[in-house]
């Protein structure tokens, strides 16, 4: 399991969006985003600058790595 | 509808020509040459006749029929990949596609076969247990296929791969010392009966712990 702590959720309601809205806007499932806040998915890169870019949240606010 | 009518009438006219040209040419054969090369006959010794041609011509254009259509399989398989390679969603398939994991049973055939006349190829049969996998495949059908269910896809392959490489390799250890059925028959027959269970886990496996992985966490709360 990698080792980081992820604050999608908080940025993603705070734009008032659903998993299934933020899915469908940066191209996965919305099984991959529940995965994604819980930290149980470590990102690619493209993912993480499309998710940055979705929230408008600077990736390194999202994904803090330990 | 019209490219596959289209498509039939490829395959089809070419080996209606074939079948109407052997026609005509075994009649000839039969009525103006003594039905040769028609009857089983010596070519150690054959010599080329005149009257041979028709039947010799159509042999050719069966040849190229078969080599056509070979051609147009590879085609539509090659045009298929293509399209699974950029395809964003899982093909969806019918979970009927699993029951052809039941033809896995004519394996056992191949003891009887043996034991009547030492055929061991239905022992080969067993690779269709790995057809079991498409019940899972068709409950992934359309399925949107993100990154993570990609790299999920291939942890399944190499789990099942290396399941698979590992049946195989005690097989060749142990079966490779010959002697320890008895018999180099047996031997071949249990290594057959070896590669032919693995390759069929290998199929399955790459397709249930694909539907695993990607499941293990589709019951959990949204958290919305």
């Amino acid at each position: 399991m990698p080792d980081f702590e992820c604050r999608l959720k908080k940025y993603r309601q705070l734009m008032d969006m659903t998993q299934e809205q933020l899915a469908v806007q940066v191209g996965v499932r919305r099984e991959t985003i529940m995965r994604l806040e819980k930290a149980q998915y470590n990102p690619s890169l493209k993912l993480a600058i499309d998710i940055s870019r979705a929230v408008g949240t600077p990736i390194e606010e999202i994904f803090i790595f330990k | 509808m019209i490219m596959k009518k289209t498509n039939v009438r490829r395959m089809a006219v070419p080996g209606v020509l074939c079948a109407v040209f052997t026609a005509v040419s075994a009649w000839h054969s039969v009525k103006y040459n003594d039905a040769r090369i028609i009857k089983p006959m010596d070519y150690s010794e054959y010599t080329f006749r005149i009257q041979d041609l028709p039947m010799i011509l159509s042999i050719g254009f069966i040849i190229l029929y078969v080599l056509y259509l070979f051609c147009l399989l590879m085609k539509k398989i090659r045009v298929r990949k293509s399209i699974e390679a950029n395809t964003q969603t899982v093909r969806s398939i019918s979970p009927g596609y699993g029951l052809f994991g039941f033809f896995g049973l004519f394996g056992f055939f191949g003891f009887w076969t043996y034991s009547v006349d030492k055929t061991i190829f239905p022992f080969v049969f067993f690779v269709f247990f790995g057809f079991f996998g498409y019940f899972y495949t068709a409950k992934l059908s359309g399925t949107l296929m993100d990154e993570r269910f990609r790299e999920n896809q291939v942890k399944a392959g190499a789990a099942a791969n290396k399941t698979a490489l590992t049946i195989i390799f005690a097989a060749v250890l142990v079966l490779g010392q010959g002697r320890l059925i008895g018999s180099l028959e047996f031997t071949l027959i249990a290594f057959v009966i070896a590669v032919s269970l693995a390759l069929a886990l290998e199929r399955f496996l790459s397709q249930y712990l694909l539907y695993r992985y990607d499941q293990e966490d589709g019951f959990e709360e949204s958290g919305e």
